[in-house]
């Protein structure tokens, strides 16, 4: 399905509904919203950039990055060599440079099943902290900081953000396995 | 030890070890080291939790410190824990075996997260003291059961998850419809509130609690096929792999009985006139067709997995004397049965690793040329139907003597006409697939069968290993049977569990 009014409009809408997940992820402690929800709303802008683009574009653009590297060279310090690979990584991405033909590179893919066991290993985390205290599992322990956006920190924030991984990655890897057929 | 960790880490360990599995998950070596760490670990943390209640009473812990009508309780008491260090041992001894008995494509595909997102759903039954998570617990153990059976996709495989998935979902829906009704009408979903509102003898809605209790015994039953519904089970564990399907086989069922006797020992208190006549006609029925249905058949699994349905009778049967000696009994029968079903499972993985079959007719001649097998299965199938100095004696005869004890005189004669049928199933497969000489014809393979191993010898290691806890039980009997008994104690007399779970 590919149409330019609709990859136009998701180009435009994909940070909106990105940014609006997260949002509701943050709300969710005392108002209606949380982790799954937010989850679920996020994931629909990889949904829709599936059904428009199709799911090697979106595992493309917003899951794989290709890392540039090269043997450092006699004669140029460590701090060199690291700004050398700091500007290849960011100012090499532009288009036009064919960073292929004379870096070598490595392909980093995030894969849905990895969202899936990080957002789990976050949310148990966050549960097994009151536990390391000596305190039933999943004791809350809140900071004293109140933060302007993201309201304040403690460990259900982290479980939350666990579940909003947790259910993006499911989602992703049905779309994924979905459009494969 | 601190009681909230023990309690926490039989869940945890194997979320976590799931959890690292799945993080790495295109490495199955990576995978075995991380679910051997966790197995060796659960067992040691069961084993500690069994301790710690044998010593100290009923464990509880409330998680995030919300207080207990309100928030999730975890609780054990001494059958919990006992259930869960068999689940452990169960767990060790399928390990060992899919480490050479489990192709390497179903490996890749994610049999080590399965196994220990299972493991995680039985503790999670075993520990909850709530009765919707006990629902959702459930339901974490089942997916991963479908997960499982489906895994590697062959067509018998498929068909044969279909129909469990089916009546399983059914199952589920009877169950979550019960957590309702009870919610409704009482007011609670904590058990051990549940036990207390349910004794006031002036709560209005008192009468309709035998109503409820139905539907967790269709739901239960249905899943730990009880007579009515039960022909899903011959009809599916059959078709996975053995180290799939011994585990589900041999534990899964057992589960749901352990439900039913939690639940309708504290809350659901079976009325003499009404629930308990009705439980042991459905312990007697479902025996006698596990048994007739096993006599007919000619697969060495589907003959165990009929036997399956026949030994649910027996743990049913303590359920509907229900009194203290019997149900220890039954205690007693649901451990041995974990031990000894898988162990045989695990029997005829072995012996299709090396003959390509399962069916009865085309095996034969095994005692010539493995002899220790033939003793490990001897010794097992023995156990199985319950002669003297082995583990089945023991449950048997404990059932038998608080049958006779409580006057059901019917249901006890039932149980040792069908230790009879069920030694004859045992002699069966023995005779065929040890005794006879083997078939000259060379058949096709057919089935599901084992991946070929490097180390063919290395199967023989969990069979072992659960023959040692067997021989365990059977001629060390005396601590395990006090054991059952103190653990059926804490079930009648359930004022020790309402106060743990309340008064803290």
């Amino acid at each position: 399905m590919k149409t330019i009014i609709l990859s136009t409009a998701i180009r435009l809408l994909t940070p909106v509904f990105l940014l609006f997940s997260v949002y509701i992820l943050l709300r969710g402690h005392n108002h209606p919203g949380g982790g799954f929800i937010g989850g679920l709303i996020g994931s629909i802008a990889f949904v829709f950039h599936v059904l428009a683009h199709g799911a090697n574009a979106t595992a493309r653009v917003f899951f794989s990055l290709t890392l540039y590297h090269h043997p450092r060279q006699s004669g140029h310090s460590r701090t060199r060599y690291f700004m050398q690979i700091m500007n290849a990584n960011i100012r090499g991405r532009r288009k036009g440079r064919n960073m292929e033909n004379r870096w070598n590179y490595i392909f980093v893919r995030v894969r849905p099943v990895y969202l899936i066991a990080f957002g789990l290993l976050l949310a148990v985390a966050s549960g097994t902290i009151g536990l390391l205290a000596g305190q039933p599992f999943m004791s809350a322990f809140w900071l004293d900081v109140h933060l302007p956006v993201l309201g304040s920190l403690g460990t259900p924030l982290l479980f939350d953000a666990g579940v909003y991984l947790l259910v993006m990655g499911m989602v992703l890897k049905m779309i994924f396995t979905m459009s494969k057929e | 030890m601190n009681p909230s960790l023990l309690l926490t880490l039989p869940l945890l360990l194997p979320l976590y070890g799931a959890v690292l599995c799945l993080l790495f998950w295109q490495r199955n070596q990576a995978q075995a080291v991380i679910a051997a760490t966790v197995q060796l670990g659960l067992s040691i943390s069961a084993g500690l939790l069994l301790y710690e209640v044998s010593q100290t009473g009923i464990l509880t812990t409330q998680i995030g410190k919300w207080p207990a009508p309100f928030g999730i309780t975890l609780v054990s008491d001494l059958f919990s824990a006992l259930i869960l260090v068999s689940a452990s041992i169960v767990g060790i001894a399928v390990f060992l075996f899919s480490l050479q008995g489990l192709d390497s494509k179903r490996k890749k595909y994610g049999y080590y997260p399965l196994l220990l997102f299972l493991q995680m759903g039985v503790s999670g039954v075993c520990l909850t003291g709530d009765i919707f998570n006990l629902y959702v617990w459930f339901e974490v153990l089942l997916i991963c059961c479908f997960a499982l059976l489906a895994l590697g996709g062959t067509k018998a495989q498929l068909e044969g998850t279909l129909k469990y998935v089916t009546i399983n979902i059914f199952a589920s829906g009877i169950l979550l419809t019960g957590v309702g009704v009870v919610y409704s009408l009482y007011g609670s979903l904590n058990i051990a509130e549940l036990a207390l509102i349910v004794r006031q003898p002036d709560h209005p809605n008192l009468q309709l609690l035998t109503l409820c209790s139905v539907f967790f015994l269709t739901g239960f039953g249905i899943k730990s096929a009880i007579f009515p519904l039960f022909f899903w089970l011959p009809a599916s564990y059959h078709t996975p792999p053995i180290a799939i399907s011994a585990f589900i086989a041999g534990l899964i069922s057992k589960i749901g009985i352990y439900t039913l006797i939690r639940l309708f020992t504290l809350v659901f208190i079976p009325k003499a006139n009404f629930m308990l006549p009705m439980l042991l006609l459905l312990s007697a029925l479902t025996m006698v067709i596990g048994v007739i249905g096993a006599a007919a058949q000619k697969d060495f699994r589907k003959i165990l997995s009929f036997h399956i349905i026949s030994q649910i009778g027996y743990m049913l049967m303590g359920l509907a004397i229900y009194t203290p000696l019997a149900l220890a009994g039954s205690i007693y029968f649901i451990i041995h049965n974990i031990l000894v079903k898988t162990n045989l499972f695990l029997v005829s993985g072995v012996v299709a690793q090396q003959h390509h079959t399962f069916s009865l007719k085309k095996l034969g001649g095994i005692y010539l040329k493995q002899p220790f097998l033939a003793l490990l299965f001897l010794l097992s199938a023995l156990a199985l139907a319950g002669i003297p100095p082995l583990s089945g004696f023991w449950g048997k005869f404990m059932l038998a003597m608080g049958g006779f004890k409580a006057g059901n005189y019917g249901i006890v004669a039932t149980s040792l006409c069908v230790s009879l049928v069920t030694l004859f199933s045992m002699t069966k497969i023995w005779n065929e697939v040890f005794w006879k000489a083997k078939p000259l014809k060379v058949s096709k393979p057919s089935g599901a069968i084992p991946a070929k191993s490097r180390y063919p010898k290395f199967l023989y290691m969990p069979v072992i290993f659960l023959m040692v806890f067997i021989l365990l039980i059977s001629l060390y009997a005396q601590p395990f049977i006090n054991l059952a008994q103190q653990a059926a104690n804490q079930l009648l007399y359930t004022n020790s569990y309402i106060e743990a779970v309340l008064k803290r």
